[in-house]
């Protein structure tokens, strides 16, 4: 079987604007607008949402934030409290990885 | 599957899901499959939580068991007007083969009504090397599809993503169009991918920076040498400067993972001692013994 060779998109070359990032993680514009403006999305935003532009790291963060936010009824704040947690939990673990230290 | 009664109230099924979602968190959990069993803690959740879709799940009654084909009733659509957001959003690209087919998309129900089909998401891991050269991958997607008998089966099809020269750890690629069809005449959803490496023997990645370990011979790193290094786009020639230890980072600008900027690669020195396994050894070690003054541990 031969399927066409499809052409993927960068994000980050390629940013998405705050429609996608909403469409992308099934939730509404109000919903990203009030995060960005709790600060636990996109900081450093201006104050037009029309130009915002979001990357990856952005939309992978947005869909841990709805999940955990849908799982535990958590609010904005802690919901960014626990992904900034994780993304450090990430972070050091990398830095083993590199170390030649396994986290396991 | 969440480990409460079929009559448990909703405040039992919200704390069984709760205590489950923290122990199988795909982030922090320690349990083999934490990932696969979120999934299935997270299905079965969203079923008992909705009173439309607890009432259909109990309408099939006990007679269902995961892996038989699933045939829906012939009355399926009629008392199961779902009011679709919820569930057709949210998580649902994360929902298996049993959810999906229970209230995957039912096909052009309502005439007239049209809808962007969803996005779906996904995780693929690639090799380094992918990210220095560009690569074709195949990439298999699981989707519910109606067979000739009208009964909605999972196929499985696959798609040769063309992944860009120079992505990273943690970067998502976008497929246009690839994700749900749409109903009516909205358009088709996007797929998603997150980029994840596989791990190198050889090469550790950490953004663009790329790190690799580099032996040398105890006298290559006293007297400066150059010496060959394979990196992941190539063998070169390094120079490594006279008296050097190890767990000296040597930088190459540029060699790490490709884009503007480049990231850089990292060859970190491990001196490693030749064996004093013939007496010719022997001597040359008791030479340096004698003849340097020498004490490792005054030099830190």
């Amino acid at each position: 079987m031969t399927t066409e060779e499809l052409t993927a998109a960068l994000l980050d070359e390629v940013r998405i604007g705050l429609e996608e990032l909403a469409a992308s993680c099934t939730v509404s514009r109000e919903w990203v607008i009030e995060h960005v403006q709790a600060g636990v999305l996109l900081e450093r935003a201006g104050p037009d949402p029309g130009v915002w532009s979001f990357t990856s790291h952005d939309l992978i963060r947005a869909r841990h934030l709805y999940a955990l936010e849908h799982q535990f009824d958590a609010n904005p704040e802690l919901a960014g409290l626990v992904v900034d947690l994780v993304e450090e939990l990430e972070r050091l673990r990398a830095r083993l990885k590199r170390a030649g230290l396994s986290s396991d | 599957m969440l480990g409460v009664a079929r009559d448990a109230t909703a405040e039992e099924i919200k704390k069984a899901f709760r205590r489950l979602a923290r122990k199988y968190h795909p982030d922090v959990s320690k349990e083999a499959n934490a990932e696969a069993r979120m999934k299935e803690v997270n299905e079965a959740h969203a079923v008992l939580s909705d009173p439309e879709k607890r009432a259909a799940y109990d309408q099939l009654g006990k007679g269902f068991r995961a892996g038989q084909d699933f045939r829906p009733p012939p009355d399926w659509d009629a008392g199961f007007e779902f009011s679709g957001r919820d569930f057709s959003g949210g998580q649902a690209a994360d929902f298996s083969d049993f959810f999906s087919e229970l209230f995957g998309r039912q096909g052009g129900r309502a005439a007239g009504f049209h809808a962007r089909g969803e996005d779906h998401h996904a995780k693929i891991l690639i090799d380094l090397e992918d990210a220095y050269q560009g690569a074709t991958r195949l990439v298999t997607l699981r989707t519910p599809k109606a067979d000739e008998h009208g009964r909605v089966v999972m196929a499985e099809h696959g798609l040769n993503v063309r992944i860009p020269k120079g992505v990273h750890e943690g970067q998502v690629l976008r497929l246009t169009g690839q994700g749900s069809p749409g109903m009516g005449e909205g358009s088709a959803g996007d797929l998603y991918l997150e980029i994840h490496f596989k791990p190198h023997p050889r090469y550790r990645v950490e953004g663009r920076d790329v790190y690799a370990t580099l032996r040398v011979a105890p006298w290559e790193a006293a007297l400066g040498a150059s010496v060959k290094a394979t990196l992941p786009d190539g063998n070169v020639e390094v120079r490594v400067p006279e008296g050097s230890q190890t767990g000296r980072n040597l930088r190459l600008k540029g060699r790490g993972i490709p884009g503007a900027p480049p990231g850089d690669l990292y060859l970190v020195l491990e001196v490693v001692l030749p064996p004093a396994d013939s007496p010719r050894a022997r001597a040359l070690y008791q030479t340096m013994a004698s003849d340097l003054a020498f004490d490792p541990r005054e030099s830190r």
